[in-house]
């Protein structure tokens, strides 16, 4: 950890240094098929969301809670930033602030049309955007736009 | 953060994105009505016999926002050939509150309102900035983003100007659709 202060003394961003202990990784159309399948078993609510996202931020520690209510009956959250790279640093940061654990993700496609477009046809890409798998990793719900927690997690509860 | 919170608690606002979508790519875009920022009614009609782009915008948006240089460019660049419809549908966006944006932010372009985003809701827009080229026949020939990276230092795909260009010269639009990102329109809840 002394090392790590003493690094982050000598970076120019000293904030955003500390901020930037949890890498995310990257992730295109196949990886994400990849993680959804990762996950099967589980019932998996994706959060994509952005630093410049405010009712994104909002919602974040609560979904963190939801995930913390309902992980013992097999509820997983997974974070995907669609920040810029160069905002990777302040993404890590609000998701070291907000207490998410887990892999966390950074939208990296060669082509943001398809990759949007594979997760679901009629998203446009517009933040806040969750959708949710159930345990074979089916594509049980789409929320686009800002979701009370109350309808999240009635529609969780029907796929336990 | 409380604060617009707070607001969409009392405007009653959608949570989820749920547009009755009527206008389509290929097809006829029917007339609308906005309004002025002093409240007076502009139909679409108006418009009616050039090419128009229509563009979904906010005051609040970030991504929207980092498109602001760039809408003005867009604007002195076409407005002689095209019109340009702005439209703000965001239910947390007052006029006086856009009124204030333009002016701080420099648009050289009127901005409208949509109350109760029923015209939001007719184009099927989910986002700002979110836009659509219609032809002189008032057929819809483009939708989607402007470009697709809010950092101009990262663009490597523009969307609207090849397609008001494609538009105008009487070409087929290359890319007639693309995935307009950005923060989802604050929607007002719709009785019924």
């Amino acid at each position: 950890m002394t090392r790590l202060l003493l690094l982050c003394y000598f970076a120019t961003n000293f904030a955003a240094c500390l901020g930037a202990q949890q890498k995310l990784t990257p992730v295109n159309e196949s990886a994400y098929a990849k993680i959804i399948a990762a996950h099967k078993g589980k019932v998996v609510l994706v959060d994509f969301w952005a630093t410049w996202c405010e009712p994104c931020r909002a919602e974040m520690p609560q979904l963190v809670k939801l995930e913390q209510k309902m992980r013992a009956r097999g509820l997983e959250l997974v974070t995907i930033s669609a920040d810029e790279p160069e905002q990777e640093a302040a993404a890590s940061k609000v998701l070291k602030e907000d207490g998410v654990s887990g892999t966390a993700y950074l939208k990296k496609a060669a082509d943001d049309d398809k990759f949007i477009g594979a997760i679901d046809a009629k998203w446009g890409g517009a933040l806040p955007a969750l959708f949710l798998y159930d345990r074979s990793g089916k594509k049980a719900r789409s929320f686009i736009g800002e979701t009370p927690m109350k309808d999240l997690e009635a529609a969780i509860e029907k796929l336990f | 953060m409380k604060t617009i919170l707070s607001l969409a608690a009392i405007l009653g606002l959608s949570a989820q994105v749920s547009p009755a979508q009527e206008f389509k790519i290929g097809s006829p875009v029917a007339d609308f009505g906005l309004q002025d920022l002093d409240g007076h009614t502009v139909n679409y009609s108006a418009f009616k016999g050039k090419v128009t782009v229509v563009v979904f915008i906010s005051t609040q948006c970030p991504v929207s926002n980092a498109y602001n240089d760039r809408m003005n460019e867009l604007y002195k660049a076409y407005s002689a050939r095209a019109n340009f419809i702005f439209v703000n549908s965001n239910a947390t966006e007052p006029a006086d509150n856009v009124r204030e944006h333009a002016r701080r932010v420099g648009f050289v372009f009127p901005v409208y309102k949509d109350a109760n985003n029923v015209v939001a809701d007719r184009f099927g827009a989910q986002s700002t900035p979110e836009t659509y080229v219609m032809d002189s026949a008032g057929v819809m020939r483009y939708h989607g983003y402007i470009d697709d990276s809010q950092n101009p230092a990262h663009v490597s795909k523009r969307g609207l100007a090849p397609a008001i260009q494609a538009v105008l010269d009487g070409k087929t639009v290359e890319k007639p659709q693309t995935r307009a990102f950005g923060c989802t329109i604050k929607r007002a809840r719709h009785a019924g």
